[in-house]
């Protein structure tokens, strides 16, 4: 019998990330690309590979009927949805199993009763786990929430009621503030997700997000393997996490965990998940939400509890109970940093373009997930998230050491990227003393990481002999000849 | 070989550098100094200096948007103009100030005009937002370099730009 065949409905590093599961388990992995994508790591690595249209993923892999027509074609008999795109798509998850494929992910009905926040705080309340005051509909006008706002206070975080991924979010300090914030919020929620759906909940001050990973298969055993930090957001997207929580005691730990577990109970989850929570700096800790899929910083929960998650997910969705038979012990300490096609000397800027040269760190406890190889090129249509950096240690304090090591060995020289931007946070003393919240970076100050002394004689050196490298090449010197001098273009738009 | 490196913010003149011997074993003159080592070039505009101390640095070299150089090296980075002697003199002799000033504002990467803020005839301030792109599902304001009049507006809300296409004109120099 020839091995079963799994559709990756993504692209990017997640896509090769569940190509790696597939080829640990003797799956076979088949791939699909937008015309901007035929190129990528993803479709390169994969045994089948079908091109589903051009490159806004609206047009591509937010497709539900090409990517279902891309499973027929290749034999496919499974399909992962990967994070983004259609992974939280219940509609998506039903015309999967409606088509006789197996989707490797939770059941659909566990989707829908997730994936809108408002039913999703209502079954929660149900199932006894604490949740942020919050209204439990849709509000209907600006009124409507600000007399929410009196009730239960400002500040206020308005909501978009089908969002996710930190789009449709808006802080909003006091009434006067309601009517604009509201008007904003729904034209960003209609654009983001078609749905102009808001609703408004308390805004808890200076909180962590910590989110417990769960897995659960279909014998109905549902286990959850410890919690992930995750309060290092800015534009409320996760930049840098950690597990475990320097802030979770083990007896906190044991709490949000049976949380957890209860709230995938309510849902009968199958295959991995995360239920996230906001901790109060009195270690009150509320629901925030449920992501019912595979999420960007599960590999500091697999380094550090040593399980392969995707590999689960897979092994699940193929009708087998999950190979653990209890929680993992807790072994040492992981922090991840989200590569990001971004300048943070100039205001995370996107920074889309070719990769011209481009070496990964390596060495003991370091992991890195990347989509992407020299000579690539980042397109302009699609997360600017390139890779993940994880680093493993006995301790945080090793694994900060040992991320300081991976980032300085990194090189990626084309596009900028959000390496320099880590290696200032890493040296923050509260990012040492982990005294962050989800604010932490909403007041940050990014200061380029200082030179040390004799750098900048060595920059200079650099740049005038790649100055004299590029006049020789553009002009060959004849002999006797004065030098071609080598001029600087002059500014284009405008001074720096 | 003479060049001279000006700093933002730094005097018109910079810093003047004289190249004195080649790779693989350069000399550079600078400020009473000779910087000295073995150079070799691993690839397009990727260096590694190991200094006559004995110091080993990789150095990675890419030009700016508006032609200036950026030089990485690890995690810090300097940027800086580097220009031949001739262009550096006439710098001098205008103050770093006719050249300096910008003509307009171009796209940084491609993308999608998503507001335009200003209209010709506008006074604008240094870092006020000219317009709002969308690229890679974010919102960037373009802002002003400097301090001027808007001549011209070279786009429309929902136009799609390209990296170097222009955006906003400036009126020429009053001063």
């Amino acid at each position: 019998m020839s091995a079963p065949r799994l559709l990756i409905a993504n692209r990017g590093e997640i896509a090769v990330r569940i190509i790696r599961a597939c080829r640990d388990l003797g799956v076979s992995p088949v791939a699909v690309y937008s015309e901007a994508d035929r190129g990528s790591l993803h479709v390169r690595l994969a045994d089948h590979a079908v091109a589903i249209g051009p490159p806004p993923a609206r047009e591509s892999y937010l497709v539900p009927e090409k990517l279902i027509a891309a499973a027929r074609k290749t034999g496919a008999t499974l399909v992962h949805p990967g994070f983004g795109f259609l992974s939280e798509n219940a509609a998506f998850a039903q015309a999967v199993v409606d088509a006789g494929l197996t989707w490797v992910g939770p059941r659909p009905f566990s989707i829908s009763a997730m994936g809108s926040k408002t039913e999703s705080r209502q079954r929660m309340l149900a199932a006894g786990v604490p949740v942020v005051p919050g209204m439990t509909t849709p509000a209907a006008s600006a009124a409507e929430i600000a007399a929410f706002g009196r009730e239960n206070g400002f500040p206020l975080l308005l909501k978009a009621a089908a969002g996710g991924g930190g789009k449709g979010m808006r802080v909003v300090n006091a009434e006067s503030e309601v009517a604009e914030a509201f008007a904003r919020t729904q034209s960003e929620a209609k654009s983001y997700f078609a749905d102009d759906r808001v609703y408004a909940e308390l805004f808890v001050e200076h909180p962590r997000h910590i989110e417990v990973q769960i897995l659960g298969d279909a014998t109905g055993k549902v286990l959850a393997i410890g919690e992930r930090e995750c309060s290092l957001q800015r534009r409320h997207q996760k930049v840098m996490e950690e597990c475990p929580s320097a802030a979770v005691s083990p007896e906190l730990r044991a709490k949000m965990e049976a949380v957890a577990v209860a709230a995938g109970k309510a849902v009968d989850y199958v295959s991995a998940g995360t239920v996230e929570f906001l901790l109060a700096k009195d270690g009150r800790f509320f629901f925030l939400e449920m992501n019912t899929r595979i999420q960007v910083e599960h590999p500091v929960t697999e380094m550090v509890y040593g399980v392969d998650l995707v590999a689960e997910m897979i092994r699940i969705a193929l009708g087998q109970p999950m190979s653990l038979v209890e929680k993992p012990a807790l072994r040492g300490h992981a922090i991840e940093c989200r590569v990001y096609a971004e300048d943070p000397g100039r205001a995370f800027a996107p920074s889309p373009g070719r990769i011209t040269a481009l070496r990964w760190p390596g060495g003991p406890g370091i992991r890195v997930d990347a989509g992407l190889t020299a000579g690539d090129v980042v397109p302009l249509d699609y997360d600017p998230m390139v890779a993940k950096i994880t680093a493993w240690g006995v301790d945080r304090d090793e694994a900060r050491r040992r991320m300081l090591r991976a980032l300085a060995e990194t090189r990626i020289q084309g596009i900028q990227t959000s390496v320099p931007f880590f290696v200032s946070l890493l040296h923050d003393p509260r990012v040492e003393k982990n005294d962050i919240s989800t604010q932490f970076l909403d007041t940050y100050k990014y200061e380029p990481p200082a030179p040390e002394e004799g750098l900048r004689d060595l920059a200079l050196s650099a740049a005038v002999l790649e100055a004299l490298e590029q006049t020789k090449s553009v002009r060959p010197q004849t002999k006797g000849a004065v030098p071609a001098p080598w001029r600087t273009v002059r500014p284009t738009h405008g001074v720096r | 070989m003479r060049y001279h490196a000006r700093f933002p913010g730094a005097a018109p003149g910079g810093v003047a550098l004289r190249v004195e011997a080649l790779p693989p074993s350069y000399e550079i003159e600078t400020e009473g100094r000779v910087l000295a080592g073995n150079a070799r070039r691993l690839g397009d505009g990727v260096w590694s200096l190991v200094t006559a101390e004995g110091r080993q640095a990789e150095v990675r070299i890419e030009r700016t948007a508006d032609g200036g150089m950026r030089v990485r090296i690890g995690a810090v980075t300097f940027e800086f103009d580097l220009l031949d002697e001739l262009t550096a003199r006439a710098l001098l002799a205008t103050g770093g100030r006719a050249v300096r000033r910008a003509k307009h504002v171009a796209a940084a990467m491609p993308g999608r005009v998503l507001r335009v803020l200003v209209a010709a005839g506008d006074a604008v301030t240094a870092g006020q937002p000219l317009v709002v792109l969308e690229a890679m599902k974010m919102e960037n304001e373009v802002k002003s370099p400097q301090d001027g009049v808007i001549s011209g507006i070279a786009v429309a809300a929902g136009q799609p730009v390209n990296a170097g296409e222009v955006l906003v004109r400036f009126a020429a120099d009053p001063a």
